[in-house]
């Protein structure tokens, strides 16, 4: 699925920020990105969704080298990746339903087929009551669901998500990654940049570490669940294959 | 409601806003040239239907001491002689009165114009299918008249060729240089455009856009805006030529019906809007594909 042999970067004269990186994530799998701040973890995920080309080695998704394709071609594989991205990017002057459809339109589906979709799965992440909200008078928690729901928006095989706790407290943080795990239980790849080691102990789930430049692929301490924080079953909504669990708004629940 | 807008919000910002007005000053300058272009060649082409068909042969009188018998003589000579060439319609003598007629509007009506040693004119309507050659007449009119000269205007029609030719020329300039002008505004516009959206365009570039797609939503923008500035400035256009041709008309003048536009003129004129709407758009395009070729 994502497949990294020597990969180096560095922005401009810099230093060598990742120094041949090898990496090999399977269809399906679940991993976390860890290292401090500046460590590149956001450089990493920004080759995987081809935002940055390496300095030297080569970049395979899905299985084709990302160097040869046309742009045409990066174009259409970058429509089955759905990206968290650090800051959200969400466009100000669109409302939570047009910001979320954004990847639809894109791809050139029309407006009253996508309606629909987007509709359900704003709803399933508790926004149902603000889909004509601008960006700019929601929370910072409601901003990173319309992200989150944007990134899912297009069903993608590859999920990149650049630190989509760091903006809520642990408990909305956990809540989120178990939206993620049932996403991964139906078949997307998942990567999740974060620095918040304490979260990620609670899930078993294999963790790529940089330090200085290199990586090193370590596993989770066993799960552990607190007693606050009961695993849910995921509910079926019948039209959906990747949808999203229904809890509710994960704020209001807590 | 659902993305019928466009997703870059390029209405709501002032980047474009002096645009269309630029392209109206353009347009109106590109026009007005376009019709004094137009009508210096209708004007040319008048005068030029008016005057090849005819050549002007004159007499000398003055250096002769000719009796008025021996003028008349001579003169009949002439005439037959034109008569019998071929490729001659017909040869009238223009009478005294005549051409002091004709010099009057220059001279004003002195009473010492009939003492003026006037030349005797004859007007020769020539075929114009089938010429006669002017050396050739003018040497065998020699033999009878020493001093005999042919006047066939195309001096003077040449001057005015050359005239409304440079007038051509500086037409088309004016047409280049304010298209050129207009590509590039559009260029800058457009370029401004992308940098206050550059968070928009890198979003769509990152969720799958392809530049096409980008570009169209710059690209209609600033065909709407090359329209609209087009419109302004033929509809300004329009008026001026209007005033100008209500003061000529007062005026009684022979411009007058060169100013009037024929059906594929003012066709021109429309289409107009239509090529500043076109070149706004393509510039627009190809400024931001170029743009995007940058990003990875
Ligand atoms: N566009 C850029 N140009 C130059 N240097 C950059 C650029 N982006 C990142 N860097 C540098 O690369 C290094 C890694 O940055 P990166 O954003 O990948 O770190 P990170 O691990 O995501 O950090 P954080 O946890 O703070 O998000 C940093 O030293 C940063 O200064
Ligand atoms: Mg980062």
């Amino acid at each position: 699925m994502v497949r990294f042999q020597d990969v180096s970067l560095r922005y401009g004269a810099g230093p060598e920020i990742l120094d041949r990186v090898s990496l090999d994530l399977a269809p399906g799998s679940f991993h976390f990105v860890i290292g401090a701040s500046g460590a590149g973890k956001s450089s990493l995920l920004k080759m995987m969704y081809l935002a940055n080309r390496p300095t030297s080695g080569r970049i395979s998704l899905f299985g084709r080298d990302v160097s040869s394709l046309s742009r045409h071609d990066a174009a259409l594989l970058r429509r089955r990746i759905g990206v968290v991205f650090q800051d959200f990017r969400l466009l100000d002057h669109l409302s939570t339903l047009d910001n979320v459809a954004l990847p639809l339109k894109v791809s050139g589906q029309r407006s009253d087929e996508i309606r629909k979709d987007v509709v359900e799965l704003l709803t399933w992440v508790g926004l149902a009551d603000h889909l004509d909200a601008k960006p700019a008078t929601l929370s910072g928690g409601q901003q990173q669901r319309v992200a989150i729901a944007r990134a899912v928006v297009s069903r993608p095989s590859l999920l990149l998500a650049d630190e989509p706790t760091g903006n809520v407290d642990n408990r909305i943080a956990e809540r989120l990654l178990y939206l993620f795990e049932e996403l991964n239980k139906r078949g997307t790849t998942i990567v999740v940049a974060t620095h918040n080691e304490a979260l990620i102990s609670r899930f078993n789930y294999p963790v790529i570490r940089l330090v200085r430049g290199e990586v090193r692929l370590e596993h989770a301490e066993t799960l552990i669940r607190t007693s606050d924080m009961p695993a849910r079953a995921p509910v079926d909504h019948g039209t959906r294959d990747t949808s999203l669990p229904v809890e509710g708004n994960p704020e209001s629940a807590g | 409601m659902l993305l019928r807008k466009s997703v870059v919000p390029l209405n709501s910002d002032a980047t474009g806003r002096f645009l269309p007005w630029l392209v109206a000053v353009m347009v109106y300058l590109a026009a007005l040239a376009l019709v004094s272009a137009m009508a210096m060649s209708k004007i040319v082409t008048r005068w030029d239907h008016g005057l090849s068909g005819q050549i002007t042969v004159q007499l000398p009188v003055s250096e002769s001491d000719l009796t008025e018998a021996e003028i008349t003589n001579r003169r009949e000579e002439v005439l037959t002689l034109l008569q019998q060439s071929p490729g001659v319609l017909s040869a009238n003598h223009i009478g005294r009165e005549e051409t002091a007629a004709l010099l009057e509007p220059w001279l004003g009506q002195t009473s010492g114009l009939s003492e003026l040693p006037l030349p005797d004119l004859i007007a020769v309507e020539i075929d114009q299918l089938d010429p006669p050659s002017t050396a050739s007449l003018t040497a065998r009119l020699i033999e009878i008249v020493p001093g005999a000269t042919i006047d066939d205007h195309q001096r003077w029609l040449g001057n005015l060729l050359n005239l409304a030719r440079s007038i051509e020329i500086v037409a088309a300039l004016v047409v280049l240089l304010v298209g050129l002008s207009a590509v590039i505004m559009v260029v800058f516009v457009t370029r401004m455009g992308l940098a206050v959206h550059y968070q928009i365009v890198e979003l769509l570039h990152l969720i799958g856009a392809q530049d096409g797609y980008i570009a169209r939503e710059f690209q209609t923008h600033s065909l709407k805006l090359g329209f609209f500035g087009g419109l302004v400035g033929v509809a300004l256009a329009a008026l001026t030529i209007f005033g100008i041709t209500r003061l000529l008309g007062q005026a009684d003048t022979a411009l007058l019906p060169a100013l009037s536009l024929r059906p594929l003129e003012w066709v021109i004129l429309g289409a107009l809007p239509f090529a500043s709407a076109l070149v706004a758009m393509v510039t627009a395009r190809l400024t931001v594909l170029r743009t995007l070729s940058r990003i990875p």
